[in-house]
């Protein structure tokens, strides 16, 4: 893993996947011969709710240009509620972030099914050619 | 005797920008500390005492030690990041300036000279200013220093009102006060020195303490100390430290930084013990650090009575009222 | 000598001496005119230390924490955000209410120790008669609305994003890491704070802007709904951060998304990151 310097930067994406639906979504754009952005990194949790808001702040502050947390669609979740709470925590987590000055691009909450390729795939496009307009995420970066 | 001007002060100070990092007193967004010259805020030569230490100058809050490479599992590349600037402290208080010997003693004597330290204390030049007025909350003249000056400086300044009398102590002072030759003009003034309107008597507390390590006054003084770094951070002799690693990707550094004895994590041992368990041991060893064991050690206080732990601590513990106490509790042992 | 100083020693030695508690938490003058550090007392002929004037800023309820499992009562002197405290403590089960008698204080707000106008914790403060109590001192009045506490950070809101993030970076780079924000903070009650757990990685002991900002947010966060607005946080900051208003920003959008909600006002709504609600607004499809 070398260094990216400023000429050849790619944007990193870490996606946190719910282990039910949003990761088993992401897999089928595979199983569909789809492709999406090789810039997403992919965390599978065992639910939306298992995101600590922290993990943003920490992706963001190591080196993350864009964050996305992805869980079931709301009345799915595997665990009956777990994404009710996701939803509550990243409304106030977003526009947290936002406060102190990161693009509101740079973090997504979607709701993704395990039926849902084409959303997976385009999600992940669309936040990866934002990131890419934007440039590098240097503001909670350790090294800026 | 030699007199700078005041109007002369920031041409003298230009004069060193070429050769040194000039750290001055500054203000910015509310907070005063040494900054490097140039720098965003305000000049603060006129306030008394900066609100955080110069310490940093000489034992950074987060200093690199070595940094490394990883491949196939193995360690390659150690770079040990050890180059100091040359520096000038100017406008130190003679309170701080004692607070440098202090740390001296702990990095430099006693058998091991740290080399982190050492390389930046031999290129620092310190340039004290006197104090003409004292804080209430100043009390440094009982802990036996000068407010007039401080003799461990390369180069003494005193305010005189329209210019500083100028005297070099050491040869490298002295080289500095010839760069300044044709700024400086020869007078005869009286110099003016602070009193400090606080006062505590240090004579024989350091014995006293030594016999109070089981007395309830800890429980009691600490009882209302919510056990927060801020006296360790703004004291300027304070000089724990902890060592730890940052890895990212294949290449890491290892780092040290401030470290506080008020923290509950500090004292913790692998095994999970804690010999100072709860908030009245941790601030007798602050205090006992402060008042018996470094002179025991050392010789020397090392509270050097700049009073920043008075003003900044946000339930009032004051380590003047303490000593009061020590002194009637060990009059009734 | 002012009369809730005077109540409050009555009380205070009342207490004692019948043996309905054995400590009691108040204030006492430190070494300098501004000072009113917290005081305990334990022994009725000491109750002359108590006092009460317009530098009794530091919070009782926190010192609650100190020594969970003792087996006395204690009578805690409350003001306003004190009780809210108490509350809160309560609600996060850290104290039990039975333990404490709680001696009301209608409280007119206090004075910055520098500028010796009143303190800004105080300037914005809603509810400066106790919401819970068993004694009360002093005439009650109704709490106050004061939407203006919320206008720095709509001010903030309206900035661009490079703005913004200079500003806070700006703020987290005065940062000493000394942890008085979370140490006197009583929505700060964990047992062990993820911050002091750096061997597990939550946070870097490094003192630098980026580690800085990640504890600071991390821990806005943390209490977002459970902050009870004393504006302790902010008082005893030593370099002067402004952290109530990434306090304010969450209690303010809080509001807006789930409803009006007052955290410490009473010890039984369950704060709202806590539960959730099927109608809750759709950002996310």
């Amino acid at each position: 893993m070398a260094l990216m310097t400023e000429a050849n930067w790619e944007p990193k994406v870490l996606a946190f996947c719910c282990n039910w639906c949003s990761y088993s979504g992401a897999d089928l754009v595979g199983l569909n011969r789809m492709k999406y952005p090789e810039n997403v990194r992919i965390v599978r949790v065992p639910c939306s709710a298992r995101v600590n808001p922290q993990f943003i702040i920490r992706a963001f502050q190591r080196g993350a240009d864009g964050v996305l947390v992805a869980g079931c669609h709301p009345g799915d979740c595997h665990y009956s509620t777990g994404n009710y709470y996701t939803r509550r925590r990243f409304l106030v987590m977003k526009r947290l972030l936002e406060f102190i000055g990161i693009e509101s691009q740079r973090f997504q909450a979607r709701w993704i099914s395990g039926a849902e390729a084409v959303k997976f795939r385009d999600t992940v496009t669309k936040l990866c050619e934002d990131i890419k307009a934007l440039g590098p995420q240097r503001k909670l970066r350790d090294q800026k | 005797m030699h007199i700078l001007a005041k109007a002369n002060l920031i041409e003298a100070i230009e004069r060193l920008v070429k050769e040194f990092k000039v750290l001055v007193p500054m203000q910015y967004d509310g907070v005063s500390r040494f900054s490097v010259w140039g720098s965003h805020g305000m000049q603060a030569f006129n306030a008394s005492n900066t609100l955080l230490p110069p310490k940093d100058s000489l034992f950074p809050r987060t200093e690199t030690l070595y940094a490394y490479q990883v491949a196939n599992q193995e360690i390659t590349g150690v770079t040990v990041r050890d180059q100091a600037e040359h520096q000038i402290i100017f406008g130190i208080r003679p309170c701080d300036m004692q607070s440098i010997h202090c740390l001296d003693d702990v990095f430099l004597t006693k058998g091991y000279a740290d080399s982190y330290y050492h390389s930046k204390r031999e290129k620092l030049l310190t340039v004290c200013i006197g104090c003409t007025k004292s804080e209430p909350t100043c009390f440094c003249e009982s802990m036996g220093i000068n407010p007039a000056g401080h003799s461990g400086a390369d180069i003494q300044m005193n305010d005189l009102g329209s210019g500083y009398r100028v005297v070099a102590q050491s040869q490298s002072g002295q080289e500095i006060v010839e760069k300044w030759k044709d700024l400086l003009s020869q007078g005869q003034e009286e110099v003016v020195a602070a009193s400090c309107t606080l006062k505590v008597d240090m004579n024989g507390v350091p014995e006293m303490l030594a016999t109070l390590f089981e007395h309830s006054l800890w429980q009691e003084v600490s009882r209302k100390c919510i056990g927060c770094g801020t006296c360790t951070y703004l004291c300027p002799t304070c000089h724990c430290f902890d060592m730890d690693i940052q890895n990212q990707g294949n290449q890491g550094t290892r780092f040290r930084c401030w470290d506080s004895c008020m923290f509950s994590d500090y004292s913790r041992m692998a095994g999970g013990h804690d010999p100072r368990p709860s908030k009245s041991e941790r601030l007798r060893n602050r205090f006992l650090h402060k008042l018996q064991f470094f002179s025991e050690r050392y010789g020397k206080s090392l509270c050097v009575g700049c009073g920043r732990c008075l003003i900044k601590c946000p339930v009032h513990v004051d380590i003047t009222l303490l000593i009061d106490q020590v002194r009637k509790e060990a009059a009734h042992v | 000598m002012n009369a809730i100083q005077i109540k409050m020693r009555e009380v205070a030695g009342q207490l004692l001496s019948l043996g309905e508690v054995d400590r009691v938490i108040g204030w006492e003058k430190g070494r300098f005119a501004h000072q009113s550090p917290p005081a305990f007392i334990t022994d009725e002929t000491k109750v002359e230390r108590l006092i009460w004037d317009e530098y009794c800023l530091t919070g009782t309820a926190k010192y609650l924490l100190d020594d969970p499992y003792r087996a006395g009562k204690t009578g805690l002197f409350a003001r306003g955000c004190d009780a809210r405290a108490i509350n809160r403590l309560i609600q996060d089960g850290q104290v039990k209410r039975e333990n404490i008698v709680i001696i009301g204080i209608c409280c007119t707000g206090m004075s910055d120790s520098v500028s010796r106008q009143m303190a800004a914790k105080c300037c914005d403060c809603t509810h400066p008669t106790p919401v819970v109590y068993d004694l009360m001192i002093g005439e009650p009045v109704k709490p106050v609305a004061k939407p203006e506490r919320f206008k720095a950070v709509a001010e903030l809101e309206q900035k661009a994003a490079q703005e913004k993030s200079e500003y806070w970076t700006r703020q987290f780079a005065k940062c000493i890491r000394c942890y008085a924000c979370r140490n006197i903070c009583p929505a700060c009650n964990c047992r062990e704070c993820f911050a002091d757990q750096y061997r597990v990685g939550w946070l870097g002991k490094q003192h630098h802007t980026a580690e800085n900002q990640v504890f600071g947010l991390t821990r806005a966060y943390h209490i977002a709904d459970r902050c009870i607005e004393c504006g302790e946080c902010a008082r005893v900051c030593p370099v002067g951060i402004p952290l109530m208003e990434l306090n304010r920003k969450l209690i303010k959008d809080i509001q807006q998304l789930f409803g009006d909600y007052h955290a410490g006002v009473d010890s039984e709504t369950a704060p709202p990151l806590g539960r959730y609600s099927l109608d809750d607004m759709e950002e996310f499809m």
